[in-house]
């Protein structure tokens, strides 16, 4: 089994763990799970209530069974049922699903690119200047907690040079669908993207560098060197093409880091997304939506790691061949 | 040679003033935890970096938040190291059991790391006890995969082999090689894994998830910033205590630089 075949396993695998640890904890922990399930504390229900629940959250019959219900209810895909909301999870999720996605995806795709140009080019031995300045500035990076980088932001460039608006998707008042919406759109996302990319840009930035410098110490790179051909095309010709699967696997990794850098930004941002609907499913003990955000969070990460390892396994040669 | 020795007493000066500040806030500062004065002062000589909503001094509460960041980074760092050297130990084994705990590691690879911590402390509650348990438990897979790899190499080397065929004990190859070599791998999977305990502790606070009772640096900045510390331009209280996680994280990793290089050194 190669090795993309046995990561998408894995990754489908999680995901079942993930909808297993959902379904026992619940059930499992000390404490009434009608209490868990519904969200209202035991003290404020009638006898009559808790009755009715037992019947409605089939808590009466034997594990097995509520587990068949559950995987039931993750099917037809209603997700449960938020009794604090008073509306099913899926609907209260895709309301605010769009946004986290935006947001997410916008962020890693120039992550990924910025990561692959900057780290390509500090990677290759001839540009040792941009190594030395990058590699300790993304270190320092490193070290600053999203949200840190989030207010400073903030603070320079929406408070000070107020280029950005610092709250909100859109401004209110302006039509859906016009030219002026995406505009104004892409206007407030500049500065959570922002800060994701910066959140997430060190550790891509370092990976794909050490790649590329692994490739760089190869010999068929030297006699590329010796032809005489330039940096530019033993970058993208000779480099790039051996790095292409390692760095394909690790974008769809990191849509699951960066969705949880997207969490922090949104309740910086006051973004209506998936965050900011978590953070109020906690504060108000909504436990079966905090169950769908995290089902959904991870059927998305998992969607994500078998489209890259699909993609790795299509581009690369060598798998493809050994397949005929 | 000097030069060398320039990460190290980084490291440890900045380290030095943080533990000193945890385990005696009075020498810090005069003011009590929750003594009340005017509420946002702007910064002053009597206020080093002014007053909060409450009116409790921020520099006072940045020092005693120091012992509680500390606490909550190094023990969970420290339970998750020993959690994945010992996970890692097991995965390296051939057989049934090694093949395991590998996947049992890899399943732990691909977690939305941050959603399913924010889930669990939903529902086990936030105490600082939980919270290092549950940081823990999110951060020792990579600790778990290096470890495994290192043991993997170590024991096809032939100088252990030589061991097992000269009739030391198990005991003693453990002790004497598996050990001795693995020393530095620990101390640096540790000292990048207290980073990231303290950042992961940071981003839970923030988020409000983090133990009300005994206030973090993250906890702070949740704090100042559902406060309106923005738009009162009370800057200070907003930073500073982003600014002293990232001192503590930067001390962390001037000492894992130190190590680092003279490891290097040794090899070469």
């Amino acid at each position: 089994m190669s090795k993309y075949r046995k990561d998408i396993l894995i990754a489908l695998l999680c995901f079942c763990f993930i909808i297993v640890l959902n379904f026992l904890l619940p059930r499992m922990l000390p404490g009434n799970p009608i209490a868990y399930l519904t969200g209202f504390s035991e003290e404020d229900m009638t006898v009559k209530q808790i009755e009715y629940y037992r019947e409605a959250l089939h808590l009466s019959d034997s594990l097995p069974k509520q587990f068949l219900y559950y995987l039931k209810s993750l099917l037809d895909g209603s997700l449960g049922y938020s009794f604090k909301k008073e509306d099913t999870v899926r609907n209260l999720i895709f309301k605010r699903l769009g946004y986290t996605v935006e947001i997410t995806l916008s962020g890693v795709f120039f992550t990924s690119l910025l990561a692959l140009f900057m780290g390509l080019r500090a990677g290759t031995k001839k540009e040792e200047k941009l190594d030395k300045i990058l590699t300790p500035a993304t270190i320092v990076l490193n070290t600053i907690p999203t949200f840190l980088i989030g207010i400073i932001l903030i603070l320079f460039l929406s408070f000070r040079l107020k280029l950005f608006p610092y709250a909100n998707l859109n401004s209110p008042g302006i039509q859906k669908g016009t030219f002026l919406y995406f505009r104004n759109r892409i206007h407030h996302l500049v500065l959570p993207v922002l800060t994701l990319v910066l959140a997430q840009f060190p550790s891509r930035y370092l990976l794909v560098r050490n790649l590329a410098a692994d490739i760089a110490d190869e010999k068929y790179i030297l006699y590329a060197r010796t032809r005489g051909l330039s940096n530019r095309a033993i970058r993208y010709h000779y480099i790039l093409p051996n790095i292409s699967s390692p760095f394909i696997n690790m974008v769809g990794m990191s849509v699951g880091t960066a969705l949880g850098g997207t969490l922090v930004i949104e309740n910086l941002f006051s973004i209506n997304g998936m965050g900011t609907l978590l953070s109020e499913a906690v504060y108000s003990l909504d436990y079966p939506l905090i169950q769908g955000i995290l089902f959904v969070t991870t059927a998305f990460m998992t969607l994500s790691i078998i489209i890259s390892d699909g993609l790795c396994l299509l581009l690369d040669p060598r798998q493809r061949k050994r397949e005929k | 040679m000097k030069k060398r020795y320039v990460p190290l007493i980084l490291g440890l000066v900045i380290l030095f003033f943080f533990l000193l500040a945890s385990l005696f806030p009075t020498l810090f500062t005069e003011y009590g935890r929750k003594e009340m004065f005017a509420p946002w002062l702007k910064a002053s000589s009597e206020h080093l970096l002014g007053t909060n909503s409450l009116g409790y001094d921020i520099w006072t509460e940045l020092i005693y938040g120091a012992k509680d960041t500390i606490v909550i980074g190094l023990s969970s760092s420290v339970l998750a190291l020993i959690l994945g050297v010992v996970i890692g130990t097991l995965s390296s084994f051939e057989g049934k059991l090694g093949e395991v705990f590998t996947f049992f590691t890899n399943i732990f690879v691909y977690l939305p790391k941050l959603v399913t911590l924010i889930v669990l402390s939903a529902f086990l509650g936030n105490s600082s006890i939980t919270l290092i348990f549950l940081i823990a438990a999110f951060s020792w897979v990579g600790t778990s995969r290096v470890v495994m790899a290192k043991v993997r190499t170590l024991s096809s080397q032939p100088f252990i082999e030589n061991c097992t065929l000269l009739g030391y004990s198990r005991m003693h190859t453990i002790i004497h090689h598996y050990v001795r070599n693995l020393r530095d791998l620990i101390l640096s999977r540790f000292l990048s894994g207290v980073t990231s305990c303290i950042m992961m502790e940071s981003t839970l606070s923030f988020l409000g998830f983090g133990d009300l009772y005994h206030p973090t640096w993250g906890t702070m900045v949740n704090f100042a910033w559902k406060r309106g510390a923005m738009l009162r331009h009370a800057y200070n209280y907003l930073l500073s205590p982003g600014f002293a996680i990232m001192a503590l994280s930067l001390a962390f990793y001037f000492l894992s630089l130190f190590f680092e290089k003279r490891h290097e050194e040794i090899e070469y």
